[in-house]
């Protein structure tokens, strides 16, 4: 009984941890602060994958988001900007009218949340995930997999084209 | 006890909070961090979604292609924010203006 | 091995050329830096033309799904499989001859159009939400690079930053609505959707939830076919890309994204009824928030239309209205309807990429888009003027040429549903067009101008245009065949 009381602390110290950091990346003036604040919101959204049984997909969030897409946004900020104005600090459109609509949609989200039935399969007990999704990647999900990679080829090629130095 | 909807609210909180900085930032970049946003919760239901009433991993295969999606997603937006501040020496999003409307 | 799997690779001919080719073509770009515009340029229209080939034979296969229950193999993807690629292949053959273009080197355009061509045949055959958003995600992805093509160019950087931000936003919106459904049913497949549903229906519970995550998946699925107010990327985007890519995205993408539209709809969130009839769930009753985007979608975009003088933005907003005339045979939920749209699609390609190319080719001649540039443009080549007028008039549906029938069939199927007044609404919006087409008409036949310097067109261009021109004009020669395949398409789509 204890150790559920532990674990349910720990989740609600995730979870304040993510939205906290969302926060800090939505209304901090300092683009730097705000850069900070998504990374740990990565690292919360990891964490709550690992309470609920997705071992592969923690780590792999891990890798890929802390690891590929904030540093990359970080070198975005950082070649964007004169090197030495790292204040950065940012502004911002109407707050009140976009705070509105924004609380409108949460509480429409919640509302029809609470009010739903849910799908009742079976409830997955937590064991590792990682073979089976690498089995399932070769079986069902073969076409995807397939196409991710023609996916990814030309994303890379496109932003590398974009982003080359030259006369066209 | 932690249950499917704790993981749902927490959810649309994130999505909120997205959609709030989509539209209420002027840096390019800072935009494209609330999309990130966006992209986390819809992948935070997903995997619970996965756990609690799928039963299955459909959910967490769902939200390995959609981090693969963001993160080409993200390197062609950053390509093409870097292209304008090649332009414009900003990226600032009120500077792109030349097209009205 | 499964044999299931390789018996499905057979099927699956068009889409692996298409990928073949795009790999050559990159590795040409590479290889041989002497030979490469006349090389890829070769590559890709062999690729396409193969492809399209291969996509004939596949109209005789037993209907069935693929790879797992991702993709479907039923006589509607195949018709837009054929589509696409027919539709990728004349915007190649387009593109080189745009000035636009002309200090570009074309190889990587021609890979980024290949992975979309790709992307959006998949696109059209999903069956699966997972496949539904990869390839949506891939179609957008390289659309958002071809836009900004012209890397030194303001306007072409301004229109792709737009239009990449507004297409993720929107399409991440629409991946939550994705994992609210799936959260819903417990599945991704949508022919498992709908049993689901069906299941559950007669109490009409979840109505709520099954209603948000609608609205959000119409968030992308809307910004897919620029229909209001999913639309403000459209005018800014099609103004400052090339202009071959903006003759791309307003025909291919956007059958693509109908094609999606009527499959997800259909199979996931109706059921068939007697007669080729379908009828939706009790629980989530999409019919009616359809309606009205397809009518605000055509008002807004007609009624914008009026004023613009540039080319570009006036031809934006007119295929922003025609998406609402083809979201009109979608609302209507019978088969009827879905051929219409299918003729409706057919006859569009033709006059929206024939009009486009005139625009380019007076671009090529005046460096303009400016309305005000085309005046007096008989004298200098009646050619140009009399196809562009051919084409303007197929867009305002006046028959007997081939715009008139893509109107008659979508109206006539909403007749036929009891919905006389939502054609009534399409009728008007359909004269108030006339105003702006006209207008370019009077101005390139009528108006007086001071450069009365004749312009020549070279060979492939006319040649070209003529492509575009004999189906516009001779559609209703052809009557019968059209009306053969797009039944035949409809026939057996009864959500695999």
């Amino acid at each position: 009984m204890n150790a559920n009381l532990v674990s349910q602390g720990i989740f609600y110290f995730f979870a304040a941890l993510t939205l906290g950091s969302a926060a800090v990346v939505v209304f901090s003036r300092s683009l730097i602060y705000s850069i900070f604040g998504l990374l740990f919101t990565f690292f919360g959204v990891a964490a709550l994958y690992v309470f609920l049984g997705a071992d592969f997909l923690a780590a792999t969030q891990m890798v890929i988001y802390v690891g590929g897409i904030l540093v990359l946004l970080l070198f975005g900020v950082m070649l964007t900007h004169k090197l030495y104005d790292l204040d950065l600090k940012t502004e911002t459109f109407q707050v009140i009218p976009a705070l509105l609509l924004v609380a409108a949609v949460f509480g429409t989200l919640i509302l029809a949340m609470t009010r739903t039935t849910w799908f009742s399969g079976a409830v997955r007990q937590p064991e590792p995930t990682t073979a089976e999704i690498g089995k399932l990647f070769m079986r069902e999900y073969i076409l995807p997999f397939e196409v991710a990679s023609v996916f990814l080829l030309i994303a890379l090629i496109g932003a590398a084209m974009i982003v080359r130095k030259g006369a066209e | 006890m932690i249950g499917l909807t704790h993981y749902l609210v927490i959810s649309a909180a994130l999505f909120s909070l997205g959609i709030m900085c989509v539209l209420t930032r002027k840096n390019a970049v800072s935009v494209l961090m609330g999309i990130e946003l966006i992209l986390n919760s819809a992948n935070l239901n997903l995997v619970a979604f996965s756990k609690y009433t799928a039963g299955n991993l459909d959910g967490q295969l769902f939200a390995v292609f959609t981090i693969i999606v963001a993160a080409a997603e993200a390197a062609v937006a950053l390509a093409i924010v870097l292209s304008m501040y090649r332009l414009l020496r900003s990226v600032n999003l009120d500077r792109a203006d030349t097209l009205k409307g | 091995m499964d044999p299931k799997l390789i018996a499905d690779l057979h099927k699956f001919y068009p889409e692996m050329v298409i990928t073949g080719t795009l790999l050559l073509v990159v590795v040409a770009d590479i290889a041989l830096p002497v030979l490469r515009r006349s090389l890829t340029f070769a590559l890709t229209v062999l690729g396409l033309a193969a492809a399209f080939a291969l996509t004939l034979p596949l109209m005789a296969v037993q209907p069935g799904s693929m790879f797992y229950g991702m993709i479907a193999l039923d006589p509607m993807a195949v018709f837009f499989k054929a589509f696409l690629v027919l539709a990728s292949l004349l915007v190649v053959l387009a593109a080189p001859g745009s000035k636009e273009f002309s200090r570009s080197n074309l190889g990587e355009f021609y890979a980024l159009l290949l992975g979309v061509t790709l992307g959006m045949m998949l696109l059209a055959s999903s069956t699966d939400l997972l496949m539904f958003f990869l390839s949506l995600e891939m179609v957008s992805l390289g659309s958002y690079i071809m836009v900004g093509y012209l890397r030194n160019d303001r306007q072409s950087n301004e229109a792709s930053l737009k239009y990449i931000l507004f297409g993720a936003v929107s399409t991440g919106a629409m991946l939550y609505g994705i994992t609210l459904l799936f959260g819903v049913t417990g599945t991704t497949k949508m022919v498992v959707i709908r049993h689901v549903l069906a299941g559950a229906a007669a109490s009409g519970e979840n109505s709520l939830i099954l209603l948000v995550s609608t609205v959000l998946i119409l968030a992308g699925l809307g910004f897919k076919i620029a229909a209001v107010p999913f639309h403000f990327w459209c005018p800014d985007v099609y103004t400052g890309a090339p202009t071959p890519v903006t003759a791309f995205l307003s025909v291919a993408p956007k059958a693509a994204g109908f094609a999606i539209f009527m499959r997800f709809f259909f199979t996931g969130l109706s059921q068939a009824g007697p007669q080729l009839t379908w009828s939706t769930f009790a629980s989530i009753n999409w019919m009616p928030i359809v309606m009205v985007l397809s009518i605000v979608t055509m008002t807004f975009g007609n009624i914008a239309a009026l004023r613009q003088e540039n080319m570009k933005r006036l031809m934006a907003y007119s295929s922003i209205a025609h998406a609402g005339y083809i979201l009109m045979g979608v609302v209507v939920l019978t088969s009827e309807g879905l051929q219409a749209v299918l003729v409706y699609l057919v006859t569009y390609l033709f006059m929206n990429l024939g009009a486009f190319m005139i625009v380019i080719e007076i671009y090529n001649r005046t460096g303009s888009f400016e309305l005000k540039d085309y005046r007096g443009f008989y004298r200098r080549s009646p050619f140009l003027s009399i196809s562009m007028s051919i084409f303007l008039l197929s867009l305002m549906g006046i028959p007997p040429l081939a715009g008139f029938f893509g109107k008659f069939y979508v109206f006539a199927a909403a007749v036929n549903r009891d919905l006389a007044w939502f054609a009534v609404i399409g009728a008007i919006n359909s004269v108030v067009a006339v105003y702006y087409y006209v207008r370019v008409m009077k101005t390139m036949m009528i108006d007086g101008s001071d450069d009365m310097s004749p312009v020549r067109v070279s060979w492939d261009s006319k040649a070209l245009i003529w492509v575009m021109l004999i189906p516009t004009i001779g559609l209703m020669l052809f009557w019968d065949q059209v009306q053969k395949i797009t039944s035949g398409s409809v026939g057996l789509f009864l959500g695999n």
